[in-house]
C-alpha cells in the first residue's frame, strides 16, 4: 500500500489490453450508428417533416433528459419484463442500442445547428437552379455542415468510447469490468484503475490527432 | 434500429413460451467477479469459493458451467429477465427474496461482522455503531440485517457498489458489515489496516436463488440432488478448507 506495486501494473497490462478491442468495438459501432440516426433527425428538424419532426423532438426530448444508465436498465431489464422473449438483446447489443439513441439525441442537435448555419443564400442559390430538397441537402448543405459540426462530434465520440465503461452494469466485461474484477481480487485499487486511465487516455489522444488532421483537410477549400 | 426491432418481434412470435433446460444444456450462472474469496479476478481468471463450487456442482450434474459476470446490482434483473439461472454470490435467504425466487439448499453458514479501520477504538461492537456511519454492500442482505436493530434509525447506512474496504480503511465511513468469513479473510491477505470489531450478530443462511418456474424448479432439484452428494462425500468441507481453513458449509 505504501508504494506503488509497478510489477503488479506491467502484469495487468497485456490483460486489459485484451478487453480494449471490446470497448473500441462497442463505441465504434455505436458511433457509426448514432451518426446515421443523427442525420437522419437533423433533416427531419431542419426540413419540419410534419409527424416525423414531432417524433423526433419527443425522441431526443427522452434521450437527452434521461441518464444513459437509467435507458441501459430499461433495454436490458426493462423490456424482457414486458416481453419475455426479448431476453435475445444480449449485453452487447442493449449497450450498442443504448449508446447510440443517447448520443444520437445530442448529435442531431448539434448537426442540425451546423446544418441552419450555412448561410441562407447558399440554399436558395440551390434552389433557383432547381435542386430538390434531397440534392440541396447531399451536394451542397451537408458537405459545409460538416465541417462546422466535426469538433463536436469527435467531443460526443470521445464522451461515448467512456460512457462503455457503464457496460458491465450489463454484464459486458470490457475495459472497466476487467479492471473493476482485477482490482477486486488484488485490492490494488489504484494500481488497477490508474492503468485503466492511461489506456482510455492514449485512445483519447488518438482521437485528437485523428481530428486535427480531418480538420485541416475539411479546411483545405477556406485556406488560400 | 428498426430492423433489430423487427427481429426481435420475429424471434418473439418463435419462442412464446420459456423450455425446460435440455439435458446437456449448460448452467448459466451469474456472479459479481467481485467478492473476494468468494468470486474475484486473478490475471484474467475467474477465481475463488463460489467458482469452485459451482464447478463441483455442474459435474455432480453432467452440465458445463457457463459463467457471467456482471456489476451485483445488475445479477437480479438478469435473473428475472431469464438471462442467467441462478446467481452464485454469497445470495443470503431472506423473506423478501423468498417472495419472488425459490431458493435451493444453502451452502454456506456465516455470521453478520462490523468491521472498522485498525486501532478504531469508538466501535468495538454492533451497539457502538449508535450514531456511526456504516458502508455496506448494495442489495445485500447486511442493510436489511442492520435496519432490524432496536437502534437502527440512529445509524447512518451507506450503499457502496463495491470499494467498501477500502472506504472504511480510508476513515470515510466508520465501519462496513459483511459476512464474517470473507471479512476475515480480507484482513488476512489484503494489505489494508482493518480488524474485526465484536462477535458476529446475526446467523445467515446462504443458497442459489431461482426462478420459481417449471424450469427454474427443475433446476433448483438437480442443484439440490448434486449438493447433498457433495456434502457427504467432503467435497464441500474441502473447498471450504481450501478457501477459509474452516468449514463454512455446516451449519
Amino acid at each position: 500500500m505504501d508504494v506503488l506495486n509497478v510489477e503488479y501494473m506491467l502484469g495487468l497490462v497485456p490483460v486489459l489490453l485484451g478487453y480494449l478491442p471490446l470497448t473500441l468495438q462497442l463505441a465504434g459501432v455505436g458511433m457509426v450508428l448514432a451518426l446515421i440516426l443523427a442525420c437522419l433527425f437533423a433533416v427531419v428538424r431542419v426540413l419540419r417533416i410534419p409527424v416525423l419532426n414531432q417524433l423526433t423532438i419527443v425522441f431526443i426530448s427522452f434521450f437527452r433528459g434521461t441518464p444513459l444508465l437509467v435507458q441501459l436498465f430499461l433495454f436490458y431489464y426493462g423490456l424482457p419484463q414486458l416481453v419475455s422473449a426479448l431476453t435475445v438483446i444480449d449485453g452487447i447489443t442493449a449497450t450498442i442500442m443504448g449508446l447510440t439513441m443517447h448520443f444520437s439525441a445530442y448529435m442531431a442537435e448539434s448537426i442540425r445547428a451546423a446544418i441552419v448555419g450555412v448561410d441562407r443564400s447558399q440554399t436558395e442559390a440551390a434552389l433557383s437552379i432547381g435542386m430538390t430538397n434531397g440534392q440541396l441537402m447531399r451536394r451542397i448543405v451537408l458537405p459545409q455542415a460538416t465541417r462546422v459540426a466535426l469538433p463536436t462530434l469527435m467531443n460526443y465520440f470521445i464522451d461515448m468510447i467512456k460512457a462503455t465503461s457503464l457496460a458491465f452494469t450489463l454484464g459486458v466485461t470490457e475495459l472497466m469490468g476487467a479492471t473493476q474484477k482485477e482490482a477486486a481480487g488484488s485490492f490494488l485499487y489504484f494500481e488497477a484503475f490508474i492503468v485503466a486511465a492511461i489506456m482510455y487516455w492514449i485512445v483519447v489522444e488518438m482521437l485528437s490527432k485523428l481530428q486535427h488532421y480531418l480538420e485541416i483537410r475539411l479546411n483545405k477549400a477556406y485556406s488560400r | 434500429m428498426k430492423t433489430l426491432f423487427i427481429h426481435s418481434l420475429i424471434i418473439v412470435s418463435m419462442m412464446l413460451s420459456a423450455p425446460v433446460l435440455a439435458q446437456g444444456d449448460p448452467l448459466r450462472v451469474g456472479m459479481s467477479g467481485q467478492y473476494f474469496p468468494f468470486t474475484f479476478v486473478e490475471q484474467d481468471k475467474l477465481k475463488g469459493f463460489e467458482v469452485d463450487v459451482m464447478n463441483a456442482v455442474g459435474k455432480e450434474m453432467g452440465r458445463e458451467i457457463q459463467y457471467q459476470t456482471a456489476n451485483f446490482s445488475g445479477l437480479f434483473g438478469m435473473l428475472e429477465s431469464g438471462r442467467i439461472d441462478t446467481v452464485a454470490n454469497q445470495i443470503t435467504i431472506t423473506e423478501e427474496r423468498q417472495k419472488a425466487y425459490i431458493f435451493s439448499e444453502p451452502y454456506v453458514y456465516d455470521g453478520a461482522q462490523v468491521v472498522t479501520k485498525e486501532g478504531n477504538t469508538e466501535v468495538e461492537s454492533v451497539e457502538d455503531l449508535k450514531g456511526k456511519t456504516v458502508a455496506v454492500n448494495l442489495g445485500s442482505n447486511f442493510e436489511a440485517l442492520l435496519r432490524e436493530l432496536p437502534y437502527a434509525d440512529e445509524i447512518n447506512i451507506k450503499t457502496y457498489e463495491s470499494n467498501l474496504e477500502r472506504d472504511t480503511a480510508l476513515g470515510r465511513v466508520d465501519a462496513f458489515v459483511m459476512d464474517r468469513v470473507s471479512a476475515s479473510q480480507i484482513i488476512k491477505e489484503k494489505p489494508l489496516p482493518l480488524e474485526l470489531a465484536g462477535p458476529t450478530f446475526s446467523q445467515i443462511t446462504n443458497a442459489y436463488p431461482f426462478r420459481n418456474t417449471e424450469a427454474g424448479q427443475a433446476l433448483r432439484d438437480e442443484v439440490n440432488a448434486a449438493l447433498t452428494i457433495l456434502r457427504d462425500n467432503g467435497t464441500l468441507a474441502a473447498i471450504s478448507e481450501k478457501w477459509f481453513g474452516t468449514d463454512i458449509t455446516q451449519p
